[in-house]
Order: C-alpha cells, then structure tokens, then sequence
C-alpha cells in the first residue's frame, strides 16, 4: 500500500498489540546475541529464533520478511570477500578466508534477521515515545514523529510524479531522467514544506501551544512474555557457549 | 549503502556510536533550542528528514546501466546546515534499518559517523569554499553535494578497513581493497549526485525563492522580492521613490 512493505507487515503483524517495551528487548537481545557469540551456533540459533518467531506467533508474511532479510545481501557479500582478499605477494585469498568470509555473512544475516523481527512487529509510531523514557529530547521525538507520517505521504508524491514524469517519456534517456530526477527532487521538497505549513496552521487553528500531543496507545507488558524472552535468551547465550567451546 | 547489522565487530560498533555521539548531540541540542525558540519549525524540521529519506528513495540514472541511490546529505547540509543534519541523518538511519533493513542498530553509529557527520561537514566545507573561491551557486552546490556523497563512502571503506586490517600489509592495504570496491566505483555516482544537486536547486531557484531567502541560501534582494508585493496604496509608480534598490541608484 505505502510502499514500505516492512511498515505494512507491522501494523498488520499479531504482535501490534504486545508492549514495544517486551518486543524491544527479545530483538535487541538478539542482536546482541548475533553480534556477540560465536557464529556457531549462536548466530545459526539466533537466525532461526527470529525467523521463527517472525514467521510463526507474529504472523508476518513470509514473503516480505525474505525479501527484506535479502537486502543487506549484496553489501554483506560483497564485503565479506572484500575482507578477506589478500594483497600482499600478488592478490589471493587469506589462509582462513570461507571461515572468516562465512562468520561475518552468519553474523550480518542473524543480527539483520534479529532487527527485522522487531522491525516488521512494532510501527515507529510506537517504537518514538519508547525513546522518551532513554532520555532523547521530546523536541527530537516530535521531529522524529512528522518525519514518520510526512514521510508516506512524500513517497506518494514521489511516486505519483515519477509515474506521470514517465508516461511523458521524462525518463526515456539518460538526459532526461536526470533532468526529470532534479524536478522531482525539488518538486517533493516544495511539498514538503507545503504540507508543513499547512499543518502548522490547522494545527495552530487547533490551538497547538508547544508540542504536538498525542495520547499514547496502552500496550501493556507481559509477564509471560518477558519471561519466556529471558529464558529463551539465556538458553541461547548457554548453549552456545557450551557447544562453541567444545567445538573450540 | 550502508554497514549492514552485525556486520561490524563489538568494539568498533561501540567505538563509532561513541565517536558520533557528541556530533548527533550537539544537533540535537540544536533542534531542540530551535524548536523552544520558535515551535513551528517542529513541522519544518520534520519535513527536512522525511525530505532526506525520500530523496534517498529518488533512483538516480546511472552512466554504467544500473541505478544508484543519492545520499541525500549534501543537500540537507546546504540548506539546513551540518548540525542539525548530524541530527536529522541519525533519525533517517534509525528509519532506513527500521523500514526498509537497510543499515542496522549495531552498525547506526558508524553509519551516523559517515553519512550523518562526515558527509555533510565535508559537503558543506566544499559548498562555502566553492562558493567564496566562484561565487557561483550552482558550482557550489555541485562540489558540496559530489563531495559529500564521496566523503561518506570513502569514511565507511576506512571504517571496514580499521574492523578488518589485511593480514599482511594490515589497514593499509585493507584500506586500499575497500576503497577500491566501495570508494572508487562510486565517483561516477557522487557526480551524479552533484548533477542532481544542480538540477534540484535551479528547480528550487525559480520555484521556491523565498524559502531559500528564508534559510540563507540566496540573499535577500529587494529587487527580487517587488515583483511579488503589491504597491502600497496611495504611491503612484510614477512617483520617484528614494529608497527603491532598483532605479535610483542608476
């Protein structure tokens, strides 16, 4: 619908309802996970949690979660091989290199995976008044929070232009798509600030003093939750340290 | 592109959150003062970063077939100013590995450091000094916004060289191998995005003069502005003004 698949899948996800408190810590504490403990198996656990998780109780569709987790591929490869090219002595590969080239891939693909289980389950606008209580400036969380909701109508703009830009033949060479690009760029910024003031004066019309108020939706914690989070992460945290130090 | 999570060891994830820290800070106190100071700019503010977002979405046409992506940071810097950019480039970072799994959490600081803080100082510093040495605009724009899309690629090939040092010939030669993938091939986008910049901002010169008066872009000509004001009642256009910046002085 807006475009933003991962944005789409967490409005619709079964988890929308849960606290972003709960589901902040299981994905956080799985990027840690992922980043912290040996590719083997902690990274292979991780990845499989969250896209179990993912996949199953939160009901994400299994296609946008794919393609997402799919993104990062191209950089991830591309600098996994990077790194493990050796220079010196003419160019080869370092004596370790699918070892190493195939821990940062296990890494980079498990802590992408952790990140989308909370991406593709909690909406940013739940996920900003949370970074109230980590002691951001409510000015940067107000900022924040337009960002998010002028961002979808500026891609329709965006896309809505391009589309008519195109059927004119705007983007038909080179030349042109550039030039087209340019308008189009200076097109969504012009709206922009339109779309600012406009709100401004609705909202001033509305009385607005300082700070845009909003009554935040009540999402309680669970208990439930955070327990079988914290019991799932230390089982993860220790089996991978028994495992990968035997295997070590 | 940006480093993607988990792609960065511990201690350089931590190391470059705590390296970009004081400059995200320091926008952020920024925004803050300007907001308190003058409460509607929340609104502007905002569009600014969902501007930089969106511009990052804008498929750029590339020389070699494929397409690219502006960093969209060079711009911001012009018009906004680096400080609040370090601000509202975190912010759109937090959104790219939120919406579209593009960057991550781990790896925000380090993206922060070269694409929030580096690229637009970088771009800003050409944009000035282009701008003193020429006094053209456009020429200005054009090395502001080339320079900080570049800048920010050469700061990540340099921050995964730092992480992964080659075996033998250790950062330098691991800074020369990234460089080479992500630094060089990038030159013909970091001029496209320079053309870009000219295209957008001659766009932004016949359209949207006044708010580049407004954020200092252009200069406040009086000339400029008469065609858009009314005649006060009563003046005769015929009558000979003395304070008029156009025809008295000539």
């Amino acid at each position: 619908m807006t475009g933003l698949a991962v944005d789409d899948a967490a409005w619709a996800s079964a988890w929308r309802s849960r606290s972003p408190g709960d589901k902040a810590l299981l994905s956080l504490g799985l990027v840690l996970c992922a980043l912290l403990l040996p590719v083997w198996p902690g990274s292979v656990l991780v990845g499989l949690t969250a896209v179990a998780l993912a996949l199953g109780p939160a009901r994400v569709p299994a296609r946008t979660f794919g393609r997402a987790v799919r993104l990062p591929l191209a950089f991830v490869a591309v600098g996994a091989l990077t790194s493990v090219v050796q220079l010196g002595g003419g160019p080869g590969w370092a004596p370790d290199a699918a070892q190493r080239a195939g821990a940062l891939v296990g890494h980079a693909l498990a802590g992408g995976a952790a990140v989308l289980l909370l991406a593709t389950t909690t909406p940013m606008s739940d996920l900003l008044p949370a970074l109230r209580r980590l002691r951001v400036p409510a000015a940067v969380v107000e900022v924040a929070s337009v960002t998010y909701r002028l961002l979808f109508v500026l891609l329709e703009s965006l896309h809505t232009i391009r589309e008519a830009q195109t059927a004119r033949m705007g983007h038909s060479t080179v030349r042109r798509s550039f030039r087209s690009s340019g308008v189009l760029a200076a097109a969504v910024l012009t709206r922009s600030w339109d779309r600012a003031r406009r709100l401004q004066d609705g909202l001033a019309g509305r009385g607005m003093v300082d700070g845009l108020r909003v009554l935040p939706e009540v999402l309680p914690s669970s208990r439930r939750f955070l327990a079988a989070t914290v019991t799932g992460l230390t089982a993860i945290v220790v089996v991978s340290l028994t495992v990968g130090g035997a295997a070590g | 592109m940006h480093i993607a999570e988990g792609f960065l060891p511990p201690a350089h994830a931590v190391g470059w959150t705590i390296a970009a820290a004081p400059f995200v800070v320091h926008g952020a106190r920024a925004v803050a003062t300007e907001v308190r100071r003058n409460p509607e700019s929340t609104l502007l503010l905002g569009a600014a970063g969902a501007f930089t977002f969106v511009l990052s979405a804008i498929k750029l046409p590339s020389v070699t077939g494929s397409s690219s992506h502006p960093t969209g940071t060079g711009a911001g810097a012009i018009l906004f100013r680096p400080p609040v950019m370090a601000l509202l480039g975190t912010v759109v970072l937090l959104f790219q590995a939120l919406l579209l799994a593009h960057g991550g959490l781990t790896t925000l600081g380090a993206n922060a450091f070269s694409m929030a803080v580096v690229g637009p100082w970088v771009g800003y510093g050409a944009y000035r000094l282009t701008r003193a040495l020429t006094g053209n605009l456009l020429a200005a724009v054009f090395a502001g916004m080339a320079l900080a899309d570049l800048a920010t690629y050469v700061t990540t090939s340099l921050q995964l060289a730092l992480a992964f040092p080659d075996a033998e010939t250790g950062f330098a030669g691991a800074a020369v191998k990234f460089l080479g993938v992500f630094a060089l091939t990038q030159v013909p986008l970091a001029i496209g995005e320079g053309l870009l910049g000219v295209l957008l901002f001659r766009a932004l010169i016949s359209n949207a003069r006044p708010e580049l008066v407004r954020l200092g872009v252009l200069p406040a000509e009086p000339d400029d502005v008469l065609p858009d004001t009314p005649a006060p009642a009563g003046t005769s256009p015929a009558a000979p003004s003395t304070d008029d910046g156009d025809g008295a002085h000539r």
